[in-house]
């Protein structure tokens, strides 16, 4: 068995995030191009899920991207000032929405963490990124991840990054 | 753009829905209503302008529309629905309800029409529903057929306890249970056609007639009219009504509902309409091919069950926390009554663990 | 009319309550479970609470059970507004007493639609421009 959510899941699950809470319609979300290089990302939002299947789905971007996220959540204009604590609690909560989505699609029930917010995602408790799926958000480099940490009893052991 | 044109649609869109529109979201404004301006061949400023100086009701209503995310409601404008058992179906078997019910729900788009009047009437045990569900568009019916919707889309005016009770999950969506899916026949048709099989008990055909000019109106209302049984009822959208337009119908009151009954004797209004599709067709303004409505927005004096009284058991009981003990949707007496809740799913699972405290961090 | 949303991230509680806001209602806010019981028990009424599932503290489903056990405040419309999404979820809420629940990811129109389910939408509101 491979990764227990398909790219299609994750897509869509994104795509009506963004459509509900951030753009107010679908399409300002799409797969990233894929020969372009990806920019580095300095900003990561993740939350846990704890059961029988243990993983994490995160959200890394830039810094001007989540600010950017910020304001369309909040409803602020473009460019106004949003406190970094603000953008904090903005990207936290999309990580929160997008980790609840994807716990979803399990067999069994994940509970979810709280989730956390740095510059980057913590590179030693993650587990396997079992689904990446690069997207472009009004021009930024939006990435997410599902982690698995141990998987489903009766999957199959390996599989690749997609 | 300039401000004032989105500040004008802002404030529209703010006070008859509840969408705010803001500052940075002029590209929303853009995407939606440019193409609405075009097709009066207007530019947008030009096209708000006009609609400044003097707009229908219709108007307003399209440029609402044209800026809310379109996934259909379920129960929409929830009174009919409420009004169901209560009051529909007392009013039919005065009328010589046969051993089965059977309904029409014209211009069904997506299906959360038929499903929601399933689910209305699940817990009336005498009477059997049959529901023939059509629509103009293929492609909307066969997601109807599939059943399955997003997660936005079993938002909107879907009950939870209906959600739990009919619908199942399905990857990232919700699928209607077989056992409702079962009881829709989903097919396409023109309204402009002679109507599709019946007699029927109760046609559907909401916020459809609004795209027709009056002629076609009275077109499609005729068709409706001979295919309904004496005393069969007729069900329009919340705003909509026959007067003035078809005097073959009455106004009859079922609670706080209007529904509207072919008139004893019959009569057809108007002047006669030749049958064929092509001339009934009228003018520009009412295509052939009408685009099946999805997501037009209830006007915000829609009547709300507030004040309807809702007999217990009933799929709206639920909404009044007040003195009554509080009745749980479809047919359970108490939120704890687990008996009349689906059966747990056969796979395993865990019981859910009570959420650790922790706290929401950022480091 | 009053309404009280309880949610751990500010920018949810902003979103949920620019959508009642806009419907007419006055808004109290709390970040988890504890604080909304507090503002109830100081004597503040609500008519409607819409409410997160997991938040430090005391998370929705404790502060549900809560505000339903005693007879205080049975006036109080209880709709949980959550990204748990899971049948048996939804299943538990509402036999602890939730009236309606409301899955994130959300719009605005969804949260209204549920108001109207409620009864809990302004009898007229806007007119004719």
């Amino acid at each position: 068995m491979d990764a227990p959510v398909a790219e299609g899941e994750v897509l869509a699950i994104a795509a009506q995030i963004f459509a509900a809470l951030v753009d107010g319609e679908e399409g300002r979300l799409v797969p990233w191009p894929a020969p372009q290089p990806e920019p580095e990302h300095d900003v990561a939002a993740w939350v846990d899920v704890a059961g029988p299947w243990a993983g994490r789905a995160s959200l890394e971007t830039s810094s001007d991207a989540a600010a950017d996220l910020a304001r369309a959540l909040l409803g602020l204009a473009p460019g106004a000032p949003v406190p970094d604590d603000e953008v904090a609690d903005a990207l936290g909560e999309l990580a929160n929405v997008l980790g609840g989505n994807v716990k979803a699609l399990l067999p069994h029930y994940g509970a979810l963490g709280l989730p956390r917010v740095a510059g980057a995602l913590p590179g030693d408790d993650e587990g396997r990124a079992v689904r990446r799926v690069p997207l472009a958000w009004h021009g930024h480099s939006l990435v997410l991840t599902v982690w698995e940490r141990s998987p489903l009893a009766g999957a199959a052991d390996g599989g690749e990054v997609r | 753009m300039r401000p004032d044109t989105f500040a004008y649609v802002a404030d529209l869109v703010r006070r008859r829905s509840a969408i705010r529109v803001e500052p940075g979201k002029e590209y929303l404004v853009e995407s939606r209503l440019g193409p609405l301006a075009r097709a009066h061949g207007l530019d947008l400023d030009d096209y708000v302008q006009r609609l400044r100086q003097g707009a229908t009701e219709g108007e307003l209503t399209g440029v609402v529309e044209a800026m809310t995310i379109n996934e259909t409601s379920w129960f929409r404008d929830v009174g009919p629905f409420a009004a169901l058992r209560p009051h529909v179906l007392p009013l039919l078997r005065g009328a010589g309800l046969g051993d089965r019910l059977r309904v029409w729900s014209a211009a069904c788009s997506t299906g959360q029409e038929p499903y929601s009047i399933l689910m209305a009437l699940a817990d009336e045990p005498a009477v059997p529903v049959d529901v023939l569900a059509t629509d103009l568009n293929e492609q909307v019916l066969d997601r109807a057929r599939s059943g399955e919707y997003s997660q936005l889309e079993v938002n909107r005016g879907l009950p939870a306890p209906a959600l739990v009770r009919y619908f199942e999950r399905a990857g990232a969506q919700w699928r209607v249970k077989a056992e409702l899916r079962s009881r829709v026949q989903f097919r396409r048709h023109n309204l402009l056609d002679p109507a599709p099989g019946g007699p029927f008990d109760l046609v559907f055909c909401r916020n459809v007639l609004i795209y027709f000019d009056v002629a076609t109106k009275r077109a499609v209302l005729d068709r409706i009219a001979r295919v309904l049984r004496p005393g069969g009822l007729l069900v329009l959208g919340a705003a909509e009504t026959t007067l003035g337009v078809h005097e073959g119908f009455e106004r009859v009151e079922a609670g706080a509902l209007v529904l509207h009954r072919p008139v004893a004797g019959g009569s057809t209004a108007g002047p006669a309409t030749a049958a064929g599709p092509a001339s009934a067709a009228g003018p520009a303004s009412a295509p052939l091919n009408a685009p099946t409505p999805r997501g037009v927005p209830a006007p915000l004096g829609a009547p709300t069950p507030r004040g309807v009284p809702v007999p217990l058991g009933s799929p709206f009981a639920v909404a009044s926390p007040a003195p009554l003990p509080v009745v749980s949707a479809f047919g359970t007496s108490r939120p704890a009554a687990a008996a009349a809740l689906p059966a747990p799913r056969t796979t395993a699972r865990t019981t859910p663990p009570a959420t650790a405290p922790s706290q929401r961090g950022q480091s | 009319m009053r309404a009280l949303v309880v949610d751990d991230s500010r920018t949810m509680r902003r979103i949920v309550a620019a959508t009642l806001q806009d419907l007419g209602f006055e808004i109290a806010e709390a970040e988890n479970g504890a604080a909304a019981l507090a503002l109830l028990e100081s004597g503040l009424t609500f008519d409607l609470a819409c409410v997160d599932w997991n938040m430090p503290q005391m998370d929705g489903l404790e502060f549900v059970s809560q505000v339903r056990t005693g007879n205080r405040w049975r006036a109080i419309t209880l709709m949980m507004v959550t990204t748990e999404s899971e049948q048996e979820q939804i299943v538990r809420a509402l036999a602890a007493g939730a009236h309606e629940y409301l899955i994130k990811p959300f719009s605005p129109d969804a949260l209204r639609d549920k108001l109207q389910l409620l009864g809990l939408l302004p009898a007229v509101a806007g007119g004719v421009a």
